[in-house]
């Protein structure tokens, strides 16, 4: 009797039913605690040969891991791996050095 | 013994881009000398041109890159730095080190670089539309 009068106004609880909604329609009200969410599979970029060689000399391909404002974006968001990131960081660190990236870009001064 | 010491460095370093290209030359044989009279061998030295500056260095905008690859004895390498610093012309220097994987790293890169450039441009010459000048100029570079 509770669950029925309960299911009628408002579900609450995540179940079977629950789930049937999410894939009826879009899971809007699902926060991240609510079954397995369906997430983009981000991948090292510099993992797909085996040996990486990360040039400092290149500012282009460095300018992609480094935000606005000239900080090194961390792995967790461009989804680079740890020794890839740890190699990354050093190029990065050269190139500011050698003026070819700011330590703090034009727009933040 | 002494042949396995030798390394192999990687060294850039910023002139000032106010100079004459002439002044600019004179300053980059003084370097190769240099490098060669501390029992260097010079592999690559490469001018990059003038640059902008991501921030300024000395008050100065601009600055004229230059790019060295050499093998050295390790000692020499505090002597150069030592060179750089009391060159007044010379606003920044980096010298690395390049290790065997990075060496080897690099090579199969420009390798890679090449077989996607030739494999770019042959299926550019059959889904455009081939105009015997277009395909004359891929023979050509073959």
């Amino acid at each position: 009797m509770m669950e029925r009068s309960s299911r009628s106004q408002r579900p609450q609880r995540g179940g079977s039913r629950m789930q049937q909604r999410g894939n009826q329609r879009g899971n809007q009200r699902g926060g991240p605690q609510r079954g397995p969410q369906i997430r983009k599979k981000r991948s090292c970029r510099f993992c797909d040969h085996k040996d990486v060689y990360i040039d400092y000399k290149n500012e282009k391909k460095l300018q992609r891991f480094v935000s606005e404002q000239g900080r090194i974006i961390p792995k967790r968001i461009t989804g680079t791996c740890s020794r890839h990131q740890r190699m990354l960081v050093q190029a990065i660190k050269r190139a500011r050095h050698l003026a070819l990236l700011p330590f703090v870009s034009e727009a933040v001064k | 013994m002494e042949q396995q010491r030798r390394k192999v460095y990687e060294t850039t370093f910023i002139l000032n881009a106010t100079l004459d290209d002439a002044q600019i030359d004179q300053i980059i044989e003084k370097f190769r000398d240099f490098v060669t009279k501390q029992a260097g061998e010079m592999k690559v030295l490469e001018k990059w041109g003038r640059k902008r500056l991501s921030y300024p260095i000395q008050k100065k905008n601009n600055g004229f890159y230059v790019i060295s690859e050499f093998t050295a004895p390790s000692d020499m390498i505090s002597k150069l730095e030592r060179y750089y610093a009391l060159d007044e012309n010379i606003m920044r220097f980096l010298t690395i080190q390049l290790s065997e994987k990075a060496l080897k790293a690099r090579e199969q890169q420009a390798k890679l670089i090449e077989k996607e450039e030739s494999a770019e441009l042959k299926p550019a010459v059959r889904t455009g539309a081939p105009g015997e000048s277009e395909l004359k100029a891929t023979e050509g570079r073959k």
